[in-house]
């Protein structure tokens, strides 16, 4: 693990009854960096998510994030992290900003309410359906309602689960500056992802998952979105 | 931290039950029915109270209101008495509403209690009245099971689970949250009855019977709700677990207590009344005819008699003979009657101790059992009110048979069939009738319940740690 590092896997294995789910996964995610893991379904993505998470444990191997194991310090890399499901499961029966509220108090965080405000408008949620019940947001009203979660946990690593996935085209740009002013920032940001598109669009570094394994690797050279056709050619490839 | 967390989980549990309209519904309904019932049963018992020691005065006052009469004629007059509910029994009115709460006493027989509701109604008596105590034991697990039976298994099928446990959120902390707004719905049943135990405590119960009854109450309660969130958050889906529950709550608060009877009945047999009436009264018969002085079965007692006194004929002996022969006849057939009733008694009292097993099986057992020995009301109780009246029946009857061999002259008694004026002087003094005495019935003493109590107690301790150990295998395969 380098000294920038602060997300790494080591020889990361996932065995589930005696099914490999992940098999020997070794990368680092540095300060900053926005790191894609892009795959198909089964491929691996999710469980690499809830074991960076602290929600599964390793086979073998381990997983690190900010220079901690996180199957030995799993409250302490959960308190340190914002983790944005694929379908943003909040509470229905409150509102954005009581479901913001809920989140922030069993976080042990406590928040000004000219915070969490700004953290809304940061997000361009609507002002007038702060109030209104969480049933009756759209996506990306409740994309945008987490994301002014994880803003608000001021979490120096963000995971994305599918961030992109159910969003129209204007929410999917609101979305990717808003990663990337994050990353800019000093955020690190891990996602995982089937969208090729979106993910070359905003990653810094793409990998490549397939039935568990590290298949591919793709990095952006400057300011150079990361090249869709190769990335797409890689995947689909792996994939037949 | 940790209870800091599960304070806003559980307000946020709540938060959930006020909005959605089903759990509120349930929630005030069963909190509205256990006060109608205990309000109700307070003022019917408050009233039986009354009724009741109004009667037994009533009886004593009408029994010593008699004329100058015959003594056997007072014998056949008869008493009644009555036991007065106990304060408890608002909450718990156990074994009395099928027991019968009066019994006539008179000589020569002992009969059953009666005014027994529950006898009176039809089939499924057990549902037939809402008792708080039914309510508390059979209805609110019910209450408790929908209010919660989604409270975890919903956050991992909303997917919430994921979110709050990857904030940092302890799984201690969510189900203890859990916990905590499922124990505080529950108080909601429960406090109609803390505050009927706390009405009862400053009248004439003892107090520690009073805690330990609230205390038994709130454990059943405590391990219901623990139950209904360690399996809310062992099964997967809320569809599940609300079917396993149901078919917990029917196997614990229907199926397991009505097995224990059956298995009791079929373990401990015993014979039915008219068998049992028809047993005694040959039984009596051998023991001869009381009203009849001439019966062969009273030879040896008239030797006897007459040898003590030194006397050729029973119209010599300085004591009414006829008065002597009921004296000692009452005296065999209450022996005789006794055996009968303990024998009936021991067979009940082991059927019921069978069947109170069953709370090793079934928590609501355990507690029914603590709850009728507490509050008054068990069989044991009811068994002691049999032999408290009994005393009493052979202690006025004897009593007058006394006075007929003391007090009546044996010719005037042998003529009191010649004719009206032979049988106005066959009487005695109304006086004689002060000698029956006052009859309140009271518990057994709070040491002697509790102690009692003490085995059920242990049951409801086994099923606590049963519930601690289901709770913490809970947190343990509490996944997402």
């Amino acid at each position: 693990m380098t000294a920038n590092s602060v997300i790494s896997a080591n020889a990361l294995s996932v065995h589930i009854d005696q099914r490999t789910i992940l098999d020997n996964l070794n990368f680092e995610v540095g300060k900053g960096e926005v790191f894609a893991l892009l795959g198909g379904n089964g491929a691996g993505k999710s469980t690499t998510l809830k074991t960076f998470l602290g929600l599964m444990k390793p086979s073998t191997g381990s997983a690190s994030v900010m220079g901690l194991s996180v199957a030995e310090h799993t409250n302490e890399v959960q308190k340190s992290v914002a983790y944005l499901p694929e379908s943003v499961t909040l509470y229905g029966h409150l509102s954005g900003l009581e479901n913001i509220r809920y989140f922030l108090s069993v976080a042990g965080i406590e928040k000004s309410d000219d915070e969490v405000f700004a953290a809304l408008r940061k997000v361009a949620l609507q002002k007038a359906s702060w109030n209104n019940a969480l049933s009756n947001y759209s996506k990306g009203m409740r994309q945008k309602t987490a994301i002014a979660l994880a803003l608000l946990r001021n979490a120096p690593v963000l995971f994305l689960d599918e961030p992109t996935s159910g969003l129209d085209p204007a929410a999917i740009d609101e979305f990717n500056a808003l990663v990337s002013e994050l990353a800019a920032n000093g955020a690190t940001i891990f996602m995982v992802t089937h969208d090729v598109y979106g993910a070359c669009q905003v990653a810094h570094r793409i990998v490549l998952l397939s039935n568990g394994k590290v298949t591919g690797s793709f990095e952006r050279v400057g300011d150079t979105p990361i090249d869709t056709e190769a990335v797409h050619a890689a995947f689909a490839g792996r994939k037949a | 931290m940790i209870i800091n967390v599960a304070k806003t989980i559980c307000a946020d549990q709540w938060r959930y039950w006020l909005r959605t309209k089903v759990a509120a519904t349930v929630l005030m309904l069963g909190a509205i029915l256990t006060l109608a019932a205990l309000v109700v049963n307070a003022f019917h018992i408050e009233e039986a109270a009354h009724a009741r020691e109004h009667l037994q005065t009533e009886a004593e006052a009408r029994f010593k209101a008699q004329p100058d009469k015959h003594p056997h004629r007072m014998v056949h007059y008869g008493h009644y008495v009555f036991r007065a509910p106990t304060p408890l029994s608002v909450i718990e009115p156990g074994v009395d509403t099928y027991t019968g709460k009066a019994i006539f006493l008179e000589g020569h027989r002992q009969n059953s209690a009666m005014f027994a509701q529950q006898r009176q109604s039809a089939g499924l008596t057990r549902f037939s009245s809402l008792t708080p105590s039914f309510l508390a034991l059979v209805l609110a697990p019910l209450f408790i099971i929908l209010i919660g039976y989604g409270s975890v298994s919903r956050e991992r099928e909303a997917g919430t689970l994921t979110l709050l446990l990857s904030q940092g959120t302890s799984r201690w902390q969510l189900i203890l949250g859990k916990l905590l707004a499922l124990i505080s719905a529950s108080s909601l049943f429960l406090l109609p009855l803390l505050l009927a135990c706390l009405y009862v405590a400053f009248s004439s119960e003892s107090p520690l019977v009073v805690l330990l009854f609230c205390l038994s109450y709130a454990v059943y309660f405590l391990l219901w709700a623990t139950v209904v969130t360690a399996c809310s958050a062992l099964f997967e889906k809320s569809s599940v677990s609300f079917i396993v529950f149901i078919v917990i709550w029917m196997a614990v608060c229907v199926l397991l207590p009505r097995l224990g009877s059956s298995v009791a009945t079929n373990a401990a047999p015993s014979i039915g009344k008219l068998e049992a009436d028809f047993k005694v009264e040959e039984k009596l018969r051998s023991l001869g005819d009381g009203h009849d002085v001439n019966d062969p079965a009273f030879k040896k007692l008239k030797e006897d008699l007459l040898a003590k006194y030194n006397v050729d004929s029973v119209d010599d002996l300085p004591v009414n003979f006829r008065g002597v022969v009921a004296q000692y006849s009452e005296g065999r057939q209450a022996k005789v009657l006794n055996e009968f009733a303990e024998k009936r008694m021991g067979e009940e009292l082991e059927q019921a101790y069978i069947a109170r097993q069953f709370g090793w099986l079934s928590p609501t057992v355990a507690v029914r059992a603590i709850s009728t020995i507490l509050a008054g009301t068990s069989l044991e109780t009811h068994h002691r009110f049999l032999k408290e009246a009994e005393a009493l029946r052979l202690e006025f009857v004897q009593g007058l048979n006394k006075v007929h061999v003391e007090k009546l002259d044996y010719t005037l008694d042998m003529n009191r069939n010649a004719s009206e004026e032979a049988a106005d002087k066959a009487v005695v003094g109304a006086d004689n009738w002060a000698l029956l005495s006052e009859f309140s019935f009271k518990p057994e003493a709070e040491n002697t319940r509790i102690s009692n109590a003490l085995i059920y107690f242990l049951q409801q301790f086994f099923w606590v740690c049963i519930s601690a150990l289901l709770l913490k295998a809970a947190v343990r395969r509490l996944n997402p």
